[in-house]
């Protein structure tokens, strides 16, 4: 079968389920007893690798989305310089704007926070916000899938 | 000999890549063992029928292009995507699809090579124009509410008032309702003189209007 088959990295990196924006270190899962810190280590390496590729960052990304937090901004930033390089400025807006979705869900303060935090990272790397580019407002109106 | 038997047979798809994987295939080894030249590895794609019309000469061909070719085009596959498949999806949940949204044409081309360089040399039209080659909507557009609610609850209401109302007109139909002898005149009339007696309404009502004095209705 043709179907896409890749690294089976991603069975390595095992789902630990977390509350959303707490800092108590209290862990609910019963398979793994790590702490904030070794998570956040273990997703900074996994982005740091010099030999990344553009396929395991998006893994990573989409990984990363489904677990039950907002990423560290250490984490945010591994993230953009392994999209720097690969070259690859859309994924790193992409990325951006699929956190601020995601902490716009929780609370108004959060997405301001973390531009706040890793602004140094955007102004060294030249990564626009989804803010300067405008697309914290719809752009274009499009049809939805769901209606074709 | 063969010339002669003309079969007008129209290939299936499956038929097709597995011509094409066998085609390639060969090319493969011929390249490998003697030295000829990348064109006769194009000539292949080109021969085949399903090649889209694009100015630019298509991608590598590998096992999962060969599968989706028709479907997706020359777009680059990037990535795992949601189930392994190369197909293009805007989801909250997976922000990155595992294709590219368009083909990579030669404007797009010369924006990959700017990119290459420093980002801060990027303008912002070039960087949205990167973004839309790679992503068909932004996530403030595909979660942009749809105003559906407005259609649902409009014809909600339109269906309740038309069960309503043909629940009315059945009812009609159904149940005729024939008149009693008391809506006849004489009895109409004998009601209302019984009414004035018993003094119905004597403040603001039908007593009021009657004059009890010289038993005509007041002037």
């Amino acid at each position: 079968m043709a179907y896409l088959f890749r690294s089976v990295l991603i069975q390595s990196l095992n789902k630990t389920i977390r509350p959303m924006w707490t800092t108590i270190n209290r862990n609910m899962s019963s398979h793994s007893k790590e702490t904030d810190e070794e998570f956040d280590e273990r997703w900074k390496a996994y982005f740091d690798r010099p030999s990344i590729d553009g396929w395991d960052i998006r893994q990573g990304i989409n990984h990363m989305n489904r677990l039950d937090l907002i990423p560290e901004p250490e984490i945010i930033t591994a993230c953009l310089k392994a999209c720097r390089r690969v070259n690859d400025h859309s994924l790193a807006v992409r990325y951006l704007e699929a956190i601020r979705y995601k902490s716009n869900a929780v609370s108004k303060e959060v997405w301001p926070w973390i531009l706040q935090e890793i602004r140094p990272t955007l102004s060294e790397l030249g990564v626009s916000s989804p803010e300067d580019l405008g697309y914290d407002k719809p752009e274009l109106a499009l049809k939805s899938v769901d209606d074709m | 000999m063969n010339n002669l038997l003309l079969r007008h047979v129209k290939l299936t798809h499956p038929q097709v890549t597995s011509m094409l994987q066998y085609q390639c295939r060969l090319n493969a080894s011929t390249t490998t063992t003697t030295t000829t030249t990348t064109a006769g590895s194009k000539s292949v794609i080109q021969q085949s029928p399903i090649v889209l019309d694009n100015t630019k000469p298509p991608p590598p061909l590998d096992a999962d292009r060969m599968r989706m070719h028709p479907r997706i085009g020359n777009r680059e596959i990037v990535g795992y995507g949601l189930k392994g498949k190369p197909e293009y999806f805007d989801l909250v949940m997976f922000p990155c699809p595992s294709i590219r949204w368009e083909a990579d044409t030669s404007e797009i081309a010369e924006l990959r090579k700017k990119e290459k360089g420093d980002w801060k040399q990027l303008s912002t039209e070039d960087k949205k124009r990167l973004y839309r080659a790679s992503f068909r909507q932004t996530f403030e557009e595909f979660t942009a509410p749809s105003g559906i609610w407005k259609w649902t609850m409009g014809w909600t209401l339109i269906a309740l008032a038309g069960l309503i109302l043909a629940y009315d007109g059945w009812r009609r139909v159904a149940y005729p309702f024939e008149t009693p002898d008391s809506f006849g005149e004489e009895k109409l009339k004998k009601q209302l003189q019984y009414h004035i007696a018993a003094r119905q309404g004597p403040m603001t009502g039908l007593s009021a209007k009657w004059d009890y004095e010289t038993g005509t209705w007041k002037k």
